[in-house]
């Protein structure tokens, strides 16, 4: 009896099942757009920081038959620093990838104290994307910035598009240092730079490390070192005099970040990184240094964490270095 | 049809009362299955620095008889931050365990490592001498 009533149910079952299935789904004609309309696109990614640009596309389309685009405009929350500006060209891509900018309008103005970029078109157009590059300025470190991207059109209308907010890195940058051996030799973590002996020597507490190469023993070769490190680490190194601080170095290998190496990898050391490194018990030296490699660096005084990439070496005893800087 | 499903039913039983009775001997305390092997050795050594790049001059020595693994180090390494990776016999675990980076730079004293085979029932401690290039 019991089975019967389970095979019953059984039936039922897969035969509601099957017109569930069958059910055609109707196809709805999406609605043509009848209207201004403009969407928004993020192209940077990677953490925010200041002097480094932050890219957007900004769309914008009307019908024909409801007139044409007369500006473009972009207001962000805090005005943006040199260099920042909304495109006044629009761009297509060829065959062999290389981007081909079409001049739409006017080049873009600032208005309302900086905090706005605008461009007004000079040809007919209906529909264009342009791109915006927003520099990020000093004063936005550790804040949020957001934009808002508008259009105006023909017949009196406005639309517009919010981005954000973005949060802006504590991070500072500095690309492309040179060091080489026995003359500009002498790291400042604080000034992000590199000082001779001469200028070290005048500013002792700000040199936190000493770039030195030696070919022997072959595990040395390109080398960051404390003033106040081990005398091992400095052979034949004549410090100028009030060098001696003594900063944590934790060696990585494999950490190439993207803004350091000059747009190539695509890997980003973020704020995050520099707070939760472990520096506990780390030595004040690093040793054997290579292209593509890096440090971690912490200031004697812990006032600063920075990340240290090596661009390049030069086996005459010379090296690029960039670094990103994060005050603690 | 009934009387079949009956004994069916009876067998499953009996057989699963079997296996509950039985002792639950084959995971150790880590959870790690032992097995009847009773090899119990070191096959290959490995020393890594913070960056994770060897810290090693040349291939570790290892010597299954005298029990020691001679391992020299480049100039400068930082032997208070150290990953030591050990390869095992098939089935060993170590004891004690490597879960993160170690203090080895106290040379003069020689940390042991000991190597417990598959069926837990062989020890070897392992002296791990680490000397400078």
């Amino acid at each position: 009896m019991l089975y019967r009533n389970f095979n019953f149910f059984f039936l039922v079952w897969v035969l509601l099942t099957s017109l569930t299935a069958c059910q055609e789904e109707e196809y709805i004609l999406p609605e043509p757009i009848s209207q201004l309309t403009n969407d928004c696109l993020k192209r940077t990614i990677g953490p925010s920081i200041a002097s480094l640009p932050i890219e957007f596309a900004y769309a914008m389309a009307i019908p024909k038959s409801q007139g044409k685009l007369v500006s473009a405009q972009v207001e962000a929350s805090i005005p943006g620093g040199t260099g920042t500006y909304l495109e006044h060209r629009s761009y297509y891509t060829n065959s062999g990838g290389v981007d081909i900018p079409v001049t739409v309008g006017s080049p873009s103005t600032a208005v309302d104290n900086g905090k706005s970029s605008k461009v007004t078109f000079t040809v007919d157009t209906n529909a264009v994307t342009l791109r915006y590059y927003y520099i990020v300025p000093d004063e936005a470190k550790g804040q949020t910035v957001s934009f808002t991207f508008s259009v105006n059109s023909s017949d009196g209308k406005t639309a517009s598009y919010k981005m954000g907010p973005y949060n802006i890195s504590k991070m500072s940058i500095k690309k492309n240092l040179t060091v080489s051996n026995g003359t500009n030799a002498f790291i400042s973590i604080e000034d992000m730079a590199i000082y001779n002996a001469t200028s070290a020597a005048a500013i002792p507490d700000k040199v936190d490390l000493v770039y030195l190469y030696r070919a022997s023993p072959a595990s040395f070769t390109h080398a960051l070192v404390s003033p106040s490190a081990d005398a091992a680490y400095l052979p034949s190194v004549t410090l100028p005099t009030g060098l001696k601080k003594s900063t944590k170095l934790r060696k990585v290998f494999g950490l190439q970040d993207r803004n350091l190496a000059n747009l190539q990898f695509g890997i980003y050391v973020d704020d995050i990184d520099l707070t939760s490194v472990d520096m506990t018990d780390m030595p004040n030296y690093a040793i054997g240094l290579r292209a593509e490699a890096g440090v971690w660096v912490e200031t004697a005084d812990k006032k600063y964490r920075a990340y240290i990439y090596i661009n390049s070496v030069n086996a005459t005893g010379s090296a690029v270095l960039s670094m990103l800087r994060y005050t603690l | 049809m009934t009387i079949y499903f009956k004994i069916i039913l009876a067998v499953l039983l009996l057989t699963g009362s079997f296996f509950s009775c039985e002792k639950d001997s084959f995971v150790d305390e880590d959870g790690l299955l032992i097995t009847f092997r009773s090899e119990c050795f070191v096959s290959n050594f490995e020393l890594l620095g913070a960056d994770f790049v060897t810290v090693r001059a040349a291939p570790a020595v290892i010597d299954t008889v005298a029990q020691t693994i001679d391992v020299s180090v480049l100039f400068g390494t930082d032997l208070k931050n150290v990953y030591p990776q050990f390869t095992l016999a098939t089935d060993c675990k170590l004891d004690p365990k490597i879960t993160g980076k170690m203090d080895l730079s106290n040379l003069s004293d020689s940390k042991i490592f000991t190597v417990v085979s598959g069926n837990r029932l062989v020890r070897k401690p392992y002296k791990l001498i680490i000397k400078y290039q």
